[in-house]
Formats: C-alpha cells, sequence, structure tokens
C-alpha cells in the first residue's frame, strides 16, 4: 500500500492518494510511515524533474496529489505528535511578481514534510523580518527572476541582521539570474538550481538544525 | 547593400559586405532613465514602440540598423477579448483585475514587472464552450484585407515578418502554467487538445487570409514563450502532440506563398524543444538568452547544422557593465557569426542599467565585422 501511494503521488493522481491515504489510516497505518511514501513518491519526482526525466505539469499534479493526501494525513499526524520537519518562510522579493517559481519549490519543500509560511510575491524585507519572528521559523527561501530584482534578496538579509535574527535563521535564494557567486557575495547560506534540488537542501539544513538543537 | 538583404543573406548563408546591428527593443524604465540623463528626448521614451517612428528616430540616434521585431498581423487572439475591469481594490492597494484573456491579476502599484496572476477561467469544459470557444472563432473582421492587399515588404528597407500568432504560449496565457499543467495532465485530455485545435484553426485562417491578399513578407514568425531557465514548461513529448502539427500546417502555408524563414520568439532554454520546432518548419530561433538563462545556441547549431538559424544571443547583461565586457561578448559571438545563420542581437529587450554609451559602442563595433 505504500508502494502504490508513493506511484500514484508521482502520477499526480490527487483523489486517488487521498482515498488511499483515508483506507490505510482505517486500516490502522502509522500517519508518519504513510508521510515518508507520499514524501518518498516526491523525491522520485524531484529527481526526476532534476534529471529532466518530467516537467514542470508533472510537478505540480504530483505536488497537488501530496497536497491531497497531506489534507487526509494532517489530523491525523497531529493527533499522533508528528511535528513538521521544520519551518520555512518563502516569497518571491520586493518589485517582483514571478511566482511559478516560488510556488514550485514551495510544493517541493511541503512535499519534504517541511511546513510553508508563504508570504506571495513583491514582499518588503520587514515583512520576512516580521514572519520569521512570529513563526519561529528557522528557514527563509526568496526567489527573485529578474536581474533588477535580484539585489533585494540581499536586503532582506541585510533585515535579518538588522533585525538580530540572522544568526537564527539559514537563508535560501534562487531564481533564473542567481548564481552560486550571486549567493556567496550577498551573503546567502545556500543556492540551488531548481526547485528539487531546492527541497532536498531545505531537507538538510533542517534535519542539521535539529541535530544541533 | 540595404538591412534586409543583410539579415536574410545572413540567414540564408549568403554572402554580406558587414553584420547589421539588430536590436530587440528596450525595458521602458531604461529609456526614462536615459531620457533623465539627458542622452535621449522624454518623448522618445514615453512614445517608443517596436518598429514605431519613435523606435526608428532611437535607431539613429544609437547607431543601430534595425528592431528585429518588425512585425504585421491581425486580431488573432480572442475576439472580442474579455473587457478590462477592475474586480476588487484589496487593502494593500493591490487591484485585483480581469484581463483581456479571462485571467485574473493582481496588480500592485508602482510595480512595473509583471502582474502576479491570481485566478483564470478557462478551468474545464463548460467555461471552454460558453466563454472561450466563441471567442476563438474566425471572423472576417480579424483581418484588415485592404491594409494587406497593397502591402509589401519589398518596400521596406528592414526585414518586416508577417505574425503567425502562437500555438501554446497565448493558452498558457489564459490558463496560466498551474492551469495549463492541470488541463493537460487531468482526467479530460481531449478538452486540453481541443483548445489548442480550436484556437490554432482560427489562427491558421487569419495567417490564410492575410497571405491571400497578396501581402509579401520577409519572413514569418510566432510567439511562444513556453520554456524557463530549466528547459521548456512541458514536457517536450506532451508538446509535440499538442503542438507540432499546429507548427507545420502554418510554415507549409507560409512555404506555399514564398516565406522560406520562419522564426519563434521563446524565451529561456529552448534546446529541448529546437527539434520539433525544426522539424515542424521554424528555422529561427529568437532571442537566444544566453545571458539570464544560460541558453546554448551555439551547441544546438553544431547539433542541427545550417537548417537551425538564429537571432539573438548576445549577453545584454554586458551594457551594464564596461566596454572590456562589451568587447569580450563581441569576440565570443563572432565564433556563431562564423558558423553562419546567425544574426547577433541583444538576448532580450535592454534592461535599466544599460548604459547609453556603451550600446552605442556595441552598434558601432557589431557594424565594423566584415563577413
Amino acid at each position: 500500500m505504500f508502494e502504490e501511494i508513493s506511484l500514484l503521488i508521482q502520477k499526480g493522481k490527487a483523489k486517488d492518494v487521498a482515498a488511499l491515504v483515508t483506507k490505510a489510516l482505517e486500516e490502522g497505518a502509522h500517519p508518519s510511515d504513510l508521510l515518508n511514501a507520499m514524501i518518498a513518491g516526491m523525491d522520485v519526482v524531484g529527481e526526476k524533474f532534476k534529471n529532466n526525466e518530467v516537467f514542470v505539469p508533472e510537478v505540480l499534479i504530483a505536488a497537488r496529489a501530496m497536497n491531497s493526501g497531506l489534507s487526509v494525513l494532517r489530523p491525523a499526524l497531529q493527533a499522533s505528535g508528528v511535528k513538521p520537519l521544520g519551518k520555512a518562510v518563502i516569497c518571491t522579493v520586493k518589485d517582483d511578481m514571478h511566482d511559478i517559481g516560488k510556488n514550485l519549490v514551495k510544493m517541493m519543500l511541503e512535499g519534504q514534510g517541511i511546513e510553508c509560511i508563504d508570504l506571495g510575491v513583491d514582499v518588503a524585507p520587514e515583512r520576512v523580518v516580521e514572519a520569521v519572528r512570529e513563526s519561529g521559523a528557522t528557514l527563509v527561501c526568496l526567489s527573485a527572476l529578474l536581474t533588477t530584482t535580484m539585489m533585494r534578496q540581499k536586503d532582506v538579509i541585510d533585515a535579518l541582521k538588522a533585525a538580530g535574527l540572522r544568526d537564527k535563521v539559514k537563508v535560501m535564494v534562487g531564481g533564473a539570474p542567481i548564481t552560486q557567486q550571486f549567493a556567496d557575495e550577498i551573503g546567502a547560506d545556500c543556492y540551488t538550481k531548481d526547485a528539487a534540488s531546492a527541497a532536498q537542501a531545505a531537507r538538510a539544513i533542517l534535519e542539521q538544525q535539529a541535530a544541533q538543537a | 547593400m540595404t538591412n534586409k538583404e543583410r539579415a536574410l543573406n545572413i540567414l540564408r548563408y549568403k554572402p554580406v559586405d558587414r553584420l547589421p546591428a539588430v536590436h530587440f527593443g528596450y525595458w521602458g524604465e531604461l529609456l526614462h532613465e536615459w531620457a533623465a540623463q539627458g542622452k535621449i528626448p522624454l518623448e522618445l521614451a514615453r512614445n517608443w514602440g517596436d518598429g514605431n517612428d519613435y523606435d526608428k528616430e532611437l535607431d539613429k540616434i544609437i547607431g543601430w540598423d534595425f528592431n528585429w521585431q518588425h512585425m504585421r498581423g491581425c486580431s488573432n487572439g480572442l475576439y472580442p477579448g474579455f473587457e478590462h475591469k477592475v474586480l476588487e481594490v484589496l487593502p494593500d492597494g493591490a487591484r485585483r483585475v480581469q484581463t483581456y484573456t479571462g485571467v485574473i491579476e493582481r496588480v500592485y502599484p508602482g510595480v512595473t514587472s509583471i502582474p502576479a496572476e491570481d485566478d483564470y477561467q478557462l478551468k474545464d469544459r463548460e467555461a471552454f464552450e460558453t466563454l472561450y470557444r466563441p471567442k476563438m472563432q474566425y471572423r472576417p473582421e480579424r483581418v484588415n484585407r485592404e491594409y494587406f492587399a497593397s502591402f509589401s515588404a519589398d518596400t521596406y528597407d528592414v526585414p518586416v515578418g508577417l505574425h503567425l500568432g502562437s500555438v501554446l504560449g497565448d493558452i498558457r496565457n489564459m490558463t496560466s502554467v498551474v492551469g495549463m499543467s492541470y488541463l493537460m495532465y487531468d482526467e479530460d485530455e481531449t478538452l486540453f487538445a481541443d483548445i489548442v485545435d480550436t484556437y490554432a484553426e482560427m489562427q491558421y485562417q487569419c495567417v490564410e487570409e492575410i497571405l491571400k491578399t497578396g501581402a509579401k513578407f520577409d519572413f514569418g514568425h510566432f510567439w511562444e514563450d513556453i520554456c524557463f531557465n530549466n528547459g521548456p514548461l512541458v514536457s517536450p513529448a506532451k508538446f509535440e502532440e499538442y503542438c507540432a502539427k499546429h507548427y507545420k500546417r502554418r510554415t507549409e502555408l507560409c512555404r506555399k506563398y514564398g516565406i522560406d524563414l520562419v522564426s519563434l520568439d521563446c524565451d529561456g532554454v529552448i534546446g529541448q524543444l529546437i527539434p520539433i520546432w525544426l522539424e515542424n518548419g521554424v528555422n529561427v530561433m529568437f532571442p537566444l538568452e544566453v545571458g539570464t538563462w544560460g541558453d546554448q545556441f551555439e551547441a544546438a547549431r553544431k547539433q542541427y547544422g545550417p537548417a537551425l538559424r538564429g537571432v539573438g544571443g548576445v549577453d545584454k547583461k554586458v551594457f551594464a557593465q564596461d566596454k572590456a565586457a562589451v568587447d569580450a561578448e563581441i569576440e565570443r559571438i563572432k565564433r556563431l557569426v562564423d558558423l553562419g545563420g546567425f544574426l547577433p542581437c541583444p538576448d532580450h529587450r535592454l534592461p535599466p542599467g544599460s548604459k547609453f554609451e556603451l550600446v552605442q559602442y556595441y552598434a558601432e563595433e557589431i557594424k565594423k565585422i566584415r563577413l
């Protein structure tokens, strides 16, 4: 059954995933095992996406299937004390309206069991600071598509420093014009080229933070 | 030799005296920057548009030979379009707006980037049949026959293209990427095929009606924008399944009327879709975004040979740097020029921060390249 759930996630069968997760819970499956099966499905999709074996639509429908399963599973996860891997604040930076990449990363992060606080697009640095304070998120993910807005990622990092929060969060950056060199120059902690890599990197960061806590 | 002859000869692997200085326009903010710096009259910044008189005036000031975006076309989108109206003003000042395509956008005050998509209406068969199919029909009023009956690109000294429309990009604009993805992969895949085929039939008829008037063009031109920095937004297999036949039909129509060059505007990394376009009659790729997106046209040109031509491929980011960066970029593109069938042009509209003197310098230097 776990394998079947993973496969249905990969195929993007939202209704079937929800039905099978419901059935599995009724039959006594442990919520965390079901979550792991779903994450395994998203891992396969992410890996194929990185290798250009599947494309944005396949990722979107897989993520929709994941969310469908999660909506059934979430109450059971809470009831059994299973906590999310961690919390991430995610947004597209100020003056930039592009949200496809940001949404993809968000979906992939959620597919890893990470709770996302999505601030949307055109987000000012002070809103990110506020969201980190309120949520206790330890990861900030910043997207920028334009060469004219990429420097806004540095503005957020500066705002986190000014607010005394820089040491409490890791900052990931991404977007078409972003490079590792640029990420280093602005003092980001992590850059990834695509959404699947971002999800893997986020998981590694949050696991490392958990191990150090 | 005219600039038209230079451009078309390069794309047809025929001799030319020198490279023409070709561009792809500007972001509005850049022109206002230049106007504020006293480089160009404010009137040009306010009124510039691809191929209009202000564009030509700007060409003279900068030293460009012409703008590749010199097209003629007709009303080949939704007809009539949806009413453009503000649906709601949100507490943060953003407006929810229904656009011409029926998409609901969130427009933020003072932000000049593209608006955020909030919702879309083309979600199911009912929406298609009642809202969209009627707007996707061919009607005679879409084409200004009188204008085209007396139109000939031969009277221009720059290449003038016939706009052939879009096979998937326009539909993506009606549904958003997310909506298109759901439609393509959900249970009712016949609906998506029906949408693509209906829209394509209308655009084919538009092109046919224009060409039947006897109007002459130097090339045909599609717009798509269906790729991003990691490649196509859709799988090449799905793209081929839904779209290939429509490119083929329209490019064959062009060839029937003597148009041998068909270009296609697609941002992003296009490599995986090139073979589909090439096999179906599209033979000039544009604008080859080497800078922002890292497109690799040189590799594709070597792989597919002379059948594949390109316009673009000059990293526009160098215009925000210095002369050395511009010189290095010109040196780099000489390799592509030497392969033939390649017309250098900034790889998208020049963004804010581009230095006026460097753009002038580039235009001057590129014209010095003899072939």
